[in-house]
């Protein structure tokens, strides 16, 4: 089994944005972050930083972008040729530090919007309490704000669109679901999530090394606790 | 110690940002204009990367706790005790106790003050900047108000002297603003109208415009089949087409991943002079690959 083609687009002159499709999945994630690891392993001449999101992967650069390009190119092109093991059947292998790791946050779950998600799923409150602390999430990627991690799959069930209107201030820790994806707050932001509870932990910190708790190919487990 | 006396309506600790922390959702932030506060640094005798001030949108005033020397570089007017600077000698040796007000030159949004050593605020993550958004970095995290006193840092080299041409900043004159652009990843997937909607229009800068994006008022540009993506990488520059066409380009404190597709990004160099307009002022993209 080949992969498909990995197109190299443009971000700009300072980063070339590596795309490997256009869906948000699990398998095709996997292959985000194996070809991510594997960038960050060629330890490439001028290159700042590596972006892994949903379905691409983004290295920033200082320097020459042609030259930048053919190494990025014959990155894919290893990858094209090679066999990529199905999902579960193997662990490609990955560069010191991008390991996937698993963590477990503890999390109270008394959120203001429990009830509602509640009344608009149609499921009791202990019913979605199971249905979000029963999987294993993906962290897909972070953005919004610093440590803010994008987990996924969320329970179909439990899939709603973000509040009509968001709050102007939702406090650092409080644990969310909007369409099929659940996060934590890292920081007191504005947030249009449904906060089902919270947790303790800090997931972002910048007094911390590494400041965030997080990183893109991670799981994660909510554990209720009281 | 600098004590900021009167606080301008809006100012931040800033340098020159955070190199890297997109894999983490940190944007690089840091100066609008990194080649005004670089120069400013330069003339003070610090290294490019030291933190100064950066103030917008208002006068204000400044006063010294110890004998100091500084720089205010892309202000209007600078008074030092009720006598006006030579702006031709923007390097100011000053005493303790001394006041400068400080007001803007029209048309322009960001001016720099520099003090030999820096302004000696916490690094965190290797940077001084303030990310608002965050609450953290520079002094508490937070924009300067009346009654701070800011930490000067211990000097490293001699300035490079008071004898400044008052052209040395350089800034857009007072017509349209011409940014150049490169490909952002979905500029094939636009079409050619939307692509010559961006090149051909004039824009102008919105009021709503901040530190985290500037949206550009102008002809709408149809984002077609490339409507929302999963989320992606994106980067200081890019011009983001979101669903009802207003083109919002991101600046230092916004976001590092998005679902708008990018049309195009501005070049690194040129984001300053976008930086510095004002609502209103006109800009013209022109392509550059």
């Amino acid at each position: 089994m080949t992969s498909p083609a990995v197109s190299i687009l443009p971000l700009g002159r300072c980063a070339w944005m590596l795309v490997l499709g256009d869906k948000v999945s699990r398998p095709l994630h996997h292959r985000v972050t194996e070809l991510a690891s594997r960038i960050s392993a060629a330890r490439l001449p001028g290159l700042v930083e590596i972006v892994p999101a949903y379905a691409t992967v983004t290295v920033f650069f200082e320097g020459n972008a042609g030259e930048m390009r053919a190494r990025l190119d014959a990155i894919c092109h290893h990858e094209q040729s090679e066999v990529i093991s199905p999902e579960g059947c193997g662990h490609p292998e990955r560069s010191e530090g991008t390991e996937s790791r698993l963590h477990t946050i503890p999390v109270r779950y008394d959120g203001p919007d429990l009830q509602s998600v509640a009344n608009q799923t149609g499921l009791p409150v202990a019913e979605v309490i199971r249905q979000h602390s029963e999987p294993e999430y993906l962290v897909y990627l972070l953005g919004f704000v610093p440590g803010f991690a994008y987990l996924g799959d969320l329970h179909p069930s439990l899939v709603l669109p973000r509040r009509s209107s968001p709050r102007t201030r939702v406090p650092a820790g409080s644990v969310a679901i909007a369409g099929a994806q659940t996060a934590v707050y890292p920081l007191t932001t504005p947030g249009g999530w449904h906060l089902l509870g919270s947790t303790p932990l800090k997931l972002f910190d910048p007094e911390r090394d590494p400041a965030a708790m997080l990183r893109a190919g991670d799981r994660v487990r909510f554990e209720p606790v009281r | 110690m600098i004590e900021i006396e009167k606080a301008p309506p809006f100012a931040t600790v800033q340098d020159q940002g955070w190199r890297t922390g997109r894999a983490i959702g940190l944007p690089q932030s840091g100066a609008m204009d990194p080649l005004m506060l670089g120069l400013a640094n330069s003339l003070v005798g610090n290294p490019a990367g030291a933190a100064g001030i950066e103030w917008a949108l208002g006068a204000g005033t400044l006063s010294t706790r110890e004998q100091c020397e500084l720089v205010v570089l892309g202000a209007g007017g600078v008074l030092v005790d009720r006598v006006p600077a030579d702006p031709g000698h923007p390097v100011l040796g000053v005493p303790a106790g001394t006041r400068l007000e400080i007001w803007p030159r029209p048309g322009h949004r960001f001016l720099y003050v520099a003090v030999r050593g820096g302004i000696d605020v916490p690094q965190v993550m290797g940077s001084r900047s303030t990310y608002l958004p965050g609450g953290f970095g520079g002094f508490e995290g937070r924009r300067l108000k009346s009654g701070d006193r800011l930490p000067i840092g211990p000097a490293l080299h001699s300035g490079l002297g008071g004898n400044v041409h008052p052209r040395i900043t350089p800034d857009p004159s007072d017509g349209d603003v011409t940014l150049r652009v490169a490909p952002g990843p979905q500029w094939e997937r636009f079409d050619d109208r939307a692509r010559e909607t961006l090149l051909e229009s004039r824009f102008t800068v919105s009021a709503a415009s901040d530190r985290m994006g500037y949206r550009l008022d102008g002809p709408s540009i149809t984002p077609g089949s490339s409507a929302t993506l999963p989320s992606e990488a994106a980067c200081m520059g890019a011009i983001q087409i979101p669903d009802g066409g207003q083109p919002i380009v991101i600046m230092p404190d916004g976001p590092t991943v998005g679902g708008y597709p990018k049309l195009a990004v501005i070049f690194g160099a040129d984001l300053r002079l976008l930086a510095q307009c004002l609502p209103g002022r006109g800009v013209r993209l022109s392509y550059s690959d």
